[in-house]
């Protein structure tokens, strides 16, 4: 197994707070790992590592046995993607300019897309089944279909690597599925090397071969998805009981609160 | 079917965009040609040309046309130019609406510095007229600088939020020592000064037209060169980051050089309000928000909207003139409510 994404001693503070302290892991091309732990746990922190927005305190990153530090904006751009969970409208581009921006990496310097670009470009859309939306401003499609063009942003950029920030919060459980299935197909179809922060421990069981479990003690578990959503691991990380129950092979988990009982 | 597909992504094309800008710089040569020739003196064309040939100095309808109508016209595009597409640019990169040419602190350092020339002026006219306009060069250029300086130092990973405040302060605090100088200025200096601030577009003498035009136009071009990570920068610090812009490199850039064409406009005509802000406005309603031809065209329409507003100022109230910024405000404000009211839906901060 080759590895793509390699994190060797990673540790960050926050004004010497510490976030992330000697954190070690790898991941091959063509997985789909997902980053799991509870609120303030550094899981969106460790996603600006990983895409150069933050630099590292102590250890390194290295993308294609390249440390991060030593690529140029435009290069990590071509490596990697982000969706990210925020958006915070500016001015109202349209479906189709917000999607085209992701081939800014790859424009000359005037900045007009080619008639290839405009290809990727329209491919991304359909992928994402979003191309109805092309002419319509961003503010003005769902929440649901916002998520999808942020999707298809990142497939046009055309990246071995996405990462997502929980791409699935706000979405109904058809949506959620949709998304994942998006980027499971890319993962298998096209190769793609999928790092995900989610929320959703059921969704990760289905979809990811890989989980990092943070836990706010700065401790970390990594390794196969059903040897991490493990009951003990889970509690240590989130300090919630829950329960699992087993159908064929999968696995399902519910937390449990105070008012659960069995007998009811 | 691909090339279906490829239909429906309509982006701007370079050829798209050669068009419109070729339709409005017809329009814009037009809008010139009109009014260099309304004025308060009526003249005749056949006579302005023929002097062109004879270089006829007592020739009345050359001197006015080519001496005096023609250089003020080609001085208020270039002014318009120049404000209506930094207004576009600092409102990208600020990533905020309201922000026009003068929002971080040009303004108040071009004020200070015609303020001090005007009151102290008698010991700087080395130049004749020139006194003023380089005074307020110099205090707009050190205001931005102090500016950029606060707004760095302070940033904490919140640059944009951080220069926005630091030219809010900067902008107050040279407003205090501008009425504090006023204040005890004389009448006439006082009369000089209320002008320069309400933007006043005057005859200046060929040299100083080319050195600006040429000034200008460089840093125009300049700016259009950014208008595609503009585009991106409008998401947002980390969006940009993430699809390859360097953002620091990219703000400081587009801000070096719209804050150095906004001074030579300052110093030209001295405050001239609304331009820069509702231009790029009004062209993003109309034509959307692609960075690429916001910027070219903002740069045409806003040329185009500063001559119309000169040639009202010139002609209105012949032989006397007005402040150019009067006519600006006056129009520009309810033009810009009619726009807003047509075409609100179309943008989203103001829901």
């Amino acid at each position: 197994m080759n590895s793509l994404v390699n994190v060797k001693n990673l540790g960050f503070a926050y004004n010497k707070n510490a976030i992330i302290e000697d954190m070690s892991f790898d991941v091959s091309a063509g997985s789909f790992l997902a980053i799991a732990g509870p609120n303030g746990a550094g899981k969106t922190t460790l996603l600006n590592l990983v895409c150069g927005i933050l630099k590292p305190d102590s250890g390194q990153i290295t993308i294609d046995s390249v440390p991060i530090k030593n690529y140029s904006y435009k290069n990590l751009a071509r490596k990697i993607a982000v969706v990210r969970q925020e958006f915070i409208p500016s001015f109202d581009f349209t479906v189709s300019d917000t999607v085209s921006m992701a081939r800014t990496p790859y424009l000359g310097i005037l900045g007009f897309e080619s008639d290839e670009d405009k290809d990727i470009v329209a491919q991304a859309l359909e992928i994402t089944e979003t191309i109805h939306l092309a002419s319509r401003p961003l503010s003005q499609i769902s929440s649901g279909e916002r998520q999808r063009v942020f999707i298809a942003r990142a497939f046009a950029q055309n990246t071995p690597i996405i990462l997502l920030d929980e791409p699935t919060s706000f979405l109904d459980l058809r949506h959620q599925v949709e998304i994942y299935d998006l980027l499971k197909k890319a993962q298998l179809e096209n190769n793609k090397t999928i790092i995900a922060i989610t929320h959703d421990i059921n969704l990760t069981m289905q979809y990811c071969e890989k989980t990092l479990l943070l836990c706010p003690d700065k401790n970390y578990h990594i390794g196969a998805t059903l040897d991490v959503l493990t009951k003990d691991k889970i509690e240590q990380a989130f300090g919630v009981r829950t329960l699992k129950a087993d159908i064929g092979s999968r696995s399902i988990i519910m937390p449990v609160g105070k008012f659960f009982n069995t007998t009811n | 079917m691909k090339d279906n597909s490829r239909q429906s992504v309509k982006n701007l094309t370079a050829s798209g965009l050669a068009v419109k800008f070729l339709i409005c710089l017809i329009v814009l040569i037009l809008i010139m040609s009109c009014c260099v020739l309304i004025g308060s003196q009526s003249i005749s064309l056949k006579n302005a040309f023929a002097g062109l040939i004879d270089r006829d100095i007592n020739n009345l309808d050359y001197q006015i046309l080519f001496g005096v109508r023609l250089p003020r016209v080609l001085m208020a595009a270039i002014i318009g130019a120049a404000l209506a597409c930094c207004g576009a640019v600092l409102q990208a990169i600020l990533r905020n609406p309201l922000a026009d040419p003068y929002i971080l602190g040009i303004s108040s350092g071009a004020a200070l510095g015609a303020v001090i020339a005007i009151i102290f002026g008698s010991a700087f006219t080395w130049f004749g007229g020139i006194g003023i306009g380089f005074f307020a060069f110099i205090g707009a250029i050190l205001t931005v600088w102090l500016v950029w300086l606060i707004g760095h130092f302070a940033a904490g990973g919140q640059a944009v939020a951080s220069l926005l405040l630091a030219g809010v302060v900067v902008n107050a605090f040279l407003s205090a020592v501008i009425m504090l100088l006023t204040s005890i200025a004389k009448s006439d200096q006082l009369r000089a000064t209320v002008l320069w601030l309400m933007g006043n577009i005057i005859e200046k003498d060929i040299s100083t037209l080319i050195l600006s035009s040429v000034l200008i136009i460089a840093g125009l071009v300049c700016l259009f060169f950014l208008s595609s990570k503009l585009n991106i920068l409008s998401f947002g610090e980390t969006h940009a980051k993430n699809l390859g812009v360097n953002t620091a490199r990219t703000r400081l850039i587009a801000f070096a050089v719209s804050a150095f064409i906004t001074a030579i406009a300052v110093s030209l005509s001295g405050l001239i309000g609304f331009a820069g802000l509702i231009v790029p406005h009004a062209v993003r309603l109309i034509f959307g928000p692609d960075h690429r031809q916001l910027l070219a065209l903002s740069a045409l329409i806003g040329a185009g909207f500063l001559v119309i507003a000169d040639t009202i100022a010139r002609i209105i109230t012949a032989p006397a003139q007005l402040p150019v910024g009067v006519i600006t405000a006056l129009a520009g404000g309810p033009f810009f409510l009619i726009l807003l009211a047509k075409y609100s839906r179309k943008i989203s901060w103001i829901k």
